[in-house]
């Protein structure tokens, strides 16, 4: 901002020159013009002083000109516009200019230094004028004078020729102490009368040495600041060492952005300054202003931004959070968390997604539970009739033999009559079926390991079948067995599994009534659970009574069974499938009353397949 | 023949008096491991019938003692607690020959022919 400030002076500097010239040209021409004039040949011929008189009143009113003269060969003055238009003194005051154009030859212009002699000679109002009393001004390099009296003034001065002959010159200027005329118009022309404050923001002035004798500068006081000195340090650099100063300078009593060069007089003496100068306030204040606009457009901006986030939070970042929210408390176990009205953009996809993903996740959820607590219930079951059973079998087994033993051995004798006979023979039997329910019992609750080893099912499910065969034929059903395929070797308990197929197969045998069809089958089948693990399937089909819904559930519960009193424990399926679970294994059940049942039992395929290598071969 | 019984329970004890004495055998019944072992040391036996779950010393115990001072005396082993386990364990120190209670006098004597012909 400053940078720009001070080329723009350096430029107005320029400017302010160029004004200063065509004023000196605008002496130079008329005066030029003038002596071209034959009346005015003539008239400095014959030394016609009331005419030449004449003629130069009415140029220094055309071209406003403070004094003009004529100068004869021999370098006095003929006559003059001014009150004492011909001079009447003894000793005249040199005329500098019009004695260089005489010396010379030429027409001379610029700067001239005039005595106060000169200036009263020409005219005393002049002298006044020129007369400045120098004013303290901080800064200034100390002068001893209190009062400047001689002028500056511009001026040219044009020789007369009649053919080779000198006749003479005229000569002419305009003083520059405290003239306005030059100064003012390069701040109506260059600054274009620019108001800052009530002040002019462009200033220009005329220095006479380090004098202010033409200004625009205007003093504390509202005067225009005439009588006031240079800086020390302008003063250096400007007129002594004869340097442009382009800087911040205090002026009188502000600061500028200033710009000043050397005025030289027609003989190349440095004998002023010409000044130009911005109130450097204004540029503080642009670049102030600029700033606090600067300012004003980031907290603005700043304030926007949070708006527009607000907004955003309102319109996306809410559900988001809300997501995230539902997304926590669903990690804690809520599985209906409130996530907010759904959205019409991609959040409400995402709100979407989230939902059914929850509602997976309930159906889920809710599924393992209901099999948890199946599972928890099975082996609750079996730990506390595990218990009681081992309490039991022991105390029940003594009393037992007794029962079992004298009964036979009463029954050995051949002095009884059949009805005592067919008593104990009741008794025996029913002492049979206690030691089946004890034997059950500790069959039940045995949490026995499994003793595996690599087990082809369709042969181990064939040799069940023999063993059965006889009883079916007997009962006059039919029983085939329908061996998959490519069946992988599995790792098994044989003896138990033996056990759990040959319970099936006899709980078939006695649902179906002769003439029925009991069919096994065995392949290879992918588990519904455990992520579809392969494994083995041996389904146990009949065509017998079937199962009433209601039963379904209760059928692997220990002590349920449907057969009649005597026939069944109902342990048989419990720990049936007690070992299909030790296995790893599902048992399922399939039925219709009255059309017969299925059971599958699904056991996997173990998962070191280089032991079912070796073991085939 | 003499056979011991030992056994903590009075019913067990007398049902196999019962059944063995009437098929000629000549039956010991004694209540504890402590008193088998006294009474061993007093007579012969042909075989001797343990039970195993006893108070104080149980029928592990016996079979061992027995194992140690009578290396080729016949035993049976007989439970109420009819489970793998209990088998093999008394399989592994010197008695393989099993029988479950309850038992019916021809499953008796069918395990003790087996023992001692």
């Amino acid at each position: 901002m400053l940078s720009e400030a001070t080329n723009r002076v350096r430029l107005d500097l320029n400017a302010a020159r160029e004004i200063y010239e065509t004023r000196i040209k605008a002496i130079r021409s008329p005066l030029g013009v003038t002596t071209l004039g034959f009346g005015f040949l003539s008239a400095l011929k014959t030394h016609d002083a009331p005419e030449l008189v004449n003629r130069l009143r009415r140029l220094a009113q055309n071209a406003e000109l403070d004094f003009a003269g004529v100068v004869t060969s021999e370098r006095t003055t003929l006559c003059r516009i001014g009150p004492h238009s011909i001079p009447k003194e003894a000793v005249q005051a040199a005329n500098p200019i019009a004695n260089l154009a005489l010396d010379r030859g030429v027409a001379i212009s610029g700067t001239v230094v005039l005595s106060k002699e000169f200036l009263s000679a020409e005219d005393p109002e002049l002298a006044d004028r020129a007369a400045i009393r120098l004013l303290p001004t901080p800064r200034a390099a100390p002068r001893d004078e209190k009062q400047e009296t001689s002028g500056m003034a511009l001026m040219a001065a044009i020789p007369v020729f009649d053919g080779g002959d000198l006749l003479g010159a005229l000569y002419g200027g305009v003083l520059l102490n405290r003239g306005q005329a030059i100064v003012d118009k390069v701040r109506d022309t260059v600054f274009q009368q620019e108001i800052y404050k009530g002040r002019s923001i462009g200033t220009a002035t005329i220095f006479f040495n380090d004098l202010r004798i033409s200004t625009n500068v205007l003093a504390p006081d509202g005067k225009r600041a005439i009588g006031t000195r240079v800086s020390k340090e302008v003063k250096e650099h400007v007129l002594d060492k004869g340097e442009r100063w382009t800087d911040r300078a205090f002026v009188v009593s502000d600061w500028y952005i200033t710009a000043y060069e050397p005025i030289e007089d027609i003989f190349g003496n440095r004998v002023g300054m010409l000044y130009v100068g911005v109130l450097e306030e204004k540029y503080v204040d642009i670049r102030r202003k600029a700033l606090s606009i600067l300012v004003l457009m980031t907290v603005a901006g700043m304030g926007l931004a949070v708006g527009l986030g607000y907004l955003l939070a309102d319109k996306i970042m809410r559900p988001v959070h809300r997501l995230i929210a539902a997304s926590q408390k669903v990690s804690e176990g809520n599985l209906s968390p409130e996530i907010g009205p759904i959205s019409r953009d991609e959040i409400g996809v995402l709100q979407n997604t989230f939902k059914n993903m929850i509602v997976s996740l309930e159906e889920r959820d809710r599924r393992r539970r209901a099999e948890s607590d199946n599972r928890l219930l099975q082996s609750e079951k079996q730990a506390s009739i595990g218990r009681l059973a081992a309490g039991v079998a022991h105390e029940i087994n003594n009393p037992l033999t007794g029962v079992l033993t004298y009964t036979h051995m009463l029954l050995r004798r051949r002095d009884i009559g059949d009805d005592i006979r067919s008593d104990l023979e009741t008794i025996a039997q029913s002492t049979e079926r206690v030691r089946r329910i004890v034997k059950g019992l500790l069959d039940f609750s045995r949490q026995t390991k499994l003793d595996r080893e690599p087990t082809e099912v369709n042969r181990l499910v064939d040799s069940t079948v023999s063993l059965i065969e006889n009883q079916a034929l007997v009962k006059g059903l039919s029983i085939k067995f329908n061996p998959g395929e490519n069946l992988p070797v599995l790792t098994l308990d044989r003896n138990q599994v033996q056990s759990v197929l040959f319970n099936i197969i006899m709980n078939a045998l006695d649902a179906t009534e002769p003439g029925g069809k009991i069919t096994i089958s065995t392949g290879i089948s992918l588990s519904a659970r455990d992520g579809g693990k392969k494994g083995v399937e041996i389904a146990v089909a009949d065509t017998g009574c079937g199962i009433a819904p209601e039963d379904l559930d209760k059928l692997f519960d220990p002590f349920f069974t449907t057969k009649e009193v005597g026939q069944g424990t109902g342990l048989g399926l419990a720990v049936s499938y007690g070992i299909v679970q030790r296995h790893g294994g599902t048992i399922r059940v399939q039925s219709e009353a009255g059309r017969g049942s299925t059971f599958t039992i699904w056991l996997p395929v173990d998962e070191t397949p280089e032991r079912h290598e070796n073991t085939r071969s | 023949m003499k056979i011991l019984v030992v056994d903590d329970e009075q019913i067990v004890l007398n049902s196999c008096k019962r059944v063995l004495e009437a098929d000629g055998f000549e039956v010991f019944p004694v209540t504890s491991a402590q008193k088998a072992l006294t009474t061993l040391e007093q007579e012969g036996f042909s075989l001797v019938l343990i039970d195993v779950k006893m108070p104080e010393r149980d029928g592990m115990y016996l079979i061992e003692e027995v194992k140690k001072k009578w290396p080729d005396m016949p035993m049976i082993v007989m439970s109420g607690y009819d489970i793998p386990e209990t088998i093999e364990e008394a399989a592994k120190i010197g008695a393989p020959i099993f029988i479950a209670k309850p038992f019916t006098p021809d499953e008796l004597l069918a395990k003790v022919r087996q023992v001692i012909g």
